[in-house]
């Protein structure tokens, strides 16, 4: 299944993916195993708990006073000899980074994984400017090939099986080799080898950048981040405003809980602190370094209503456990983030209206809270979400009456009562053993669903009864 | 384009709009990284055992290979199998003066190709290009370690003169010399020394990066099966000499 096409309502999209039995297959594999292997690395981590709450007051303390530690950062980056760059759109971070392919001359760019790229569609950018994006994770390289889009932060190609890879690696680089991981990792080993020895220009996002040292860190296991890093003459770094944090005494904070939540892992094989250009005494590292500040829509929601899902480090623990997401994948929701978190950062970046659909793609069993390391309370901001897209009236009108009648009628006992015993007698057509199976206009919603029936004697009836027979 | 005062004036302004927000400060810092750095050398030098014993466990668990050896000279014989098991000669390494001594003749003479890196930066761009694909196609790389954490089984290289980033990246066996003042027992404790290697502000000897690694380069990116060696190297050796081995 290949990126979803927005045009096609959500509904439909969900449908296609939960009639795809691979799909269905490997995302219950990947996203039980992910469950399991957090589980393990928590339970056997008494103190993660502490440093969960720890790292999300680490979060809201540096977005308090975000300005002072950016400040800090961009005055650590330029003192070391890199360049910052600030881009207040998607638009804008696009031009600066073309702008320093060009200077440099670049045909090539190596990238490691990196959601803000993704974010702001440089790919594409790229092409057209004629610089040839190589993605250089595994799986982001996979999907590449294949012209899809990532459907899990963390494993971004799950929704593909080794049969097709093989088959895709035939087609694309011409290259016959079975069907096993282990050969088509080394045959990609080898194709992108290659390029981050030609490349003039190296791409990375950040996982953090510590303000006190101007420094940028990249979480890797594959150690794409560190070829990045090293081996092109030229490096851009791009990051949301929100990833800096104040010191490396709060940067360990954040490394012992990140893995762990994401993989299972103690650690990433690989993090790379990256404190600007090649040092004097240096034999290897770029000449170049640039940091690009991306708000994007993150710097109105410092006062907004989604300003918590500003903590979160992509870690995708929330996509794993979100009975939403374990059903349809990520392509189903359409945009660059997946998953519970993703609902939230696409509001961010494109506006409440762009979640009309997604803000219900959730059954708020509160599992996303319990997993993030951060703990950021997701489904308190869908439910605001929820209410924004209302108030600006572009939920579906039948829910927009529903609802409001309802809210009507609840806060009016007399009536409320009165409006039972019609329903009592009104929906005797539709009930069969109970429930009601159908109901004509709710057909989308009593198709998956049965609503309980009216029943002969409410718990207000019995209870006035109750009342009357209990002497005082 | 968004002018850096533009793009901070927003920041400054939303932020001018908040209301009732939980109190929240950072991660305490130590505010004598060097004394506190001290402290926990002086208290590993009699837990060190343990710590070095947890250490081998993490590692092995993410799928390294340690070894322990009395003094520097004893590295060569271990070098020596690791490369004679894998059909292996060509190796790189960081300057002698980093890596705390001159292998190149005791590994020469047990049959293996070192090439150790030039002691600092190189002006002719052909000698650089030259060196680039020694290492590119070297089988081992021989570095030191500037700490290794025992909770997590990582290794922590930093970059600088003489050992440049790509002798532990590019060839496809990695082997790391310690000791025991590189050890420390857990992410917080090497929390302190990253504090203070940047303590005083300035770059210093330090090269750009910093390199945490746990373990050889891996993927579960097709199928969810684990597999190593995707980019980095797919073996890591880390030997531990008792001999402390810068004097
Ligand atoms: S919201 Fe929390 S769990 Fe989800 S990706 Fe972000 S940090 Fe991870």
């Amino acid at each position: 299944m290949s990126q979803a096409d927005l045009s096609i309502p959500f509904r439909r999209r969900a449908g296609r993916a939960m009639e795809d039995a691979f799909l269905q297959e490997a995302l219950t594999i990947a996203t039980t195993k992910f469950i399991g292997l957090r589980r393990e690395a928590f339970d056997a981590f008494p103190e993660g708990e502490g440093l969960r709450d720890r790292a999300r007051e680490i979060k809201e303390a540096t977005l308090q006073h975000l300005d002072r530690y950016l400040e800090q950062l961009i005055g650590n980056v330029e003192r070391f000899g890199g360049r910052v760059h600030f881009a207040t759109t998607a638009a804008e971070a696009r031009a600066v980074i073309l702008e320093i392919g060009r200077r440099a001359g670049a045909r090539m760019a190596v990238k490691s994984k990196s959601m803000a790229t993704e974010e702001i569609h440089l790919n594409e950018a790229l092409e057209e400017a004629g610089i040839v994006p190589v993605e250089t994770d595994l799986g982001e390289y996979i999907i590449q090939l294949a012209h899809e889009r990532p459907s899990h932060i963390i494993a971004p190609a799950i929704h593909k099986t080794k049969g097709q890879i093989a088959d895709l690696f035939g087609k694309e680089l011409k290259r016959t080799v079975p069907a096993d991981p282990e050969a088509l990792t080394q045959l990609a080993r080898g194709e992108l080898r290659e390029k981050f020895l030609q490349a003039d220009l190296g791409i990375t996002g950040a996982n953090f950048a510590v303000a006190d040292t101007g420094t940028v860190v990249l979480v890797t296991n594959e150690g794409n981040g560190r070829m990045v890093t090293s081996l092109p003459r030229v490096h851009v770094a791009v990051m949301g405003v929100e990833k800096v944090v104040p010191s490396m005494s709060d940067l360990m904070v954040f490394l012992a809980i990140l893995a762990k939540s994401a993989t299972g892992q103690k650690l990433s094989v690989y993090t790379t602190l990256v404190q600007g250009p090649r040092r004097a005494g240096e034999l290897e590292g770029p000449e170049e370094f640039h940091l690009v500040l991306l708000d994007n829509g993150r710097v109105d929601q410092l006062a907004g209503p989604l300003r918590e899902a500003l903590y979160c480090l992509r870690c995708g623990a929330c996509l794993n456990v979100c009975p939403v997401y374990r059903q349809i994948g990520g392509h189903a929701y359409g945009h660059t983030y997946p998953g519970p978190i993703g609902i939230l950062l696409t509001a961010m970046l494109n506006g409440p209206a762009s979640v009309k659909e997604l803000a219900h793609a959730s059954s708020l069993c509160g599992a996303c809270a319990d997993a993030c390391p951060v703990r950021i309370d997701i489904p308190r901001m869908l439910i605001e979400l929820r209410r924004q897209v209302d108030e600006k009236r572009i939920a579906p009108w039948i829910e927009r009456v529903v609802f409001e009648s309802f809210g009507w009628l609840l806060a009016r006992p007399l009536l409320y009562g009165l409006a039972g015993r019609i329903a009592r007698v009104l929906q005797r057509p539709f009930v069969r053993d109970g429930a009601i199976r159908s109901l004509p206009l709710f057909g989308d919603w009593t198709r998956t669903r049965d609503l309980p029936a009216v029943a002969s004697r409410t718990f207000r009836e019995r209870w006035n009864e109750l009342e009357r027979e209990t002497p005082r | 384009m968004t002018t850096r005062a533009e793009f901070m004036a927003r920041i400054r302004a939303e932020l001018g709009k908040t209301r009732g927000l939980p109190p929240a400060t950072p991660a305490r810092r130590p505010a004598r990284p060097r004394v506190e750095a001290e402290a926990i050398r002086a208290e590993l030098a009699e837990r060190w055992p343990e710590a070095l014993e947890r250490f081998r466990h993490e590692l092995e668990k993410v799928g390294g290979v340690f070894y322990r050896v009395a003094t520097l000279a004893e590295v060569v014989p271990v070098v020596a199998g690791i490369a004679r098991e894998r059909a292996a000669r060509r190796l790189v390494s960081w300057h002698a003066a980093e890596l705390g001594g001159d292998l190149g003749p005791a590994l020469t003479a047990q049959g293996l190709e070192p090439v150790a890196m030039p002691p600092g930066e190189v002006a002719s761009a052909a000698e650089r290009q030259r060196l680039r694909e020694l290492v590119a196609a070297a089988e081992l790389g021989l570095t030191g370690v500037d700490l290794a954490i025992a909770e997590t089984g990582t290794l922590v290289l930093s970059s600088g003169a003489g050992r440049p980033r790509s002798t532990s990246l590019l060839p496809p066996y990695h082997i790391a010399l310690f000791d025991r003042t590189a050890l420390v027992e857990s992410l917080a404790q090497a929390g302190v020394f990253l504090e203070l290697w940047h303590a005083d502000g300035a770059p210093g000897p330090r090269g750009a990066v910093i390199s945490f690694i746990t373990g050889p380069s891996r993927t579960a990116d097709i199928e969810l099966t684990l597999t190593r060696g995707v980019h980095g190297p797919k073996e890591v050796h880390a030997i531990f000499v008792e001999a402390p081995i810068r004097g």
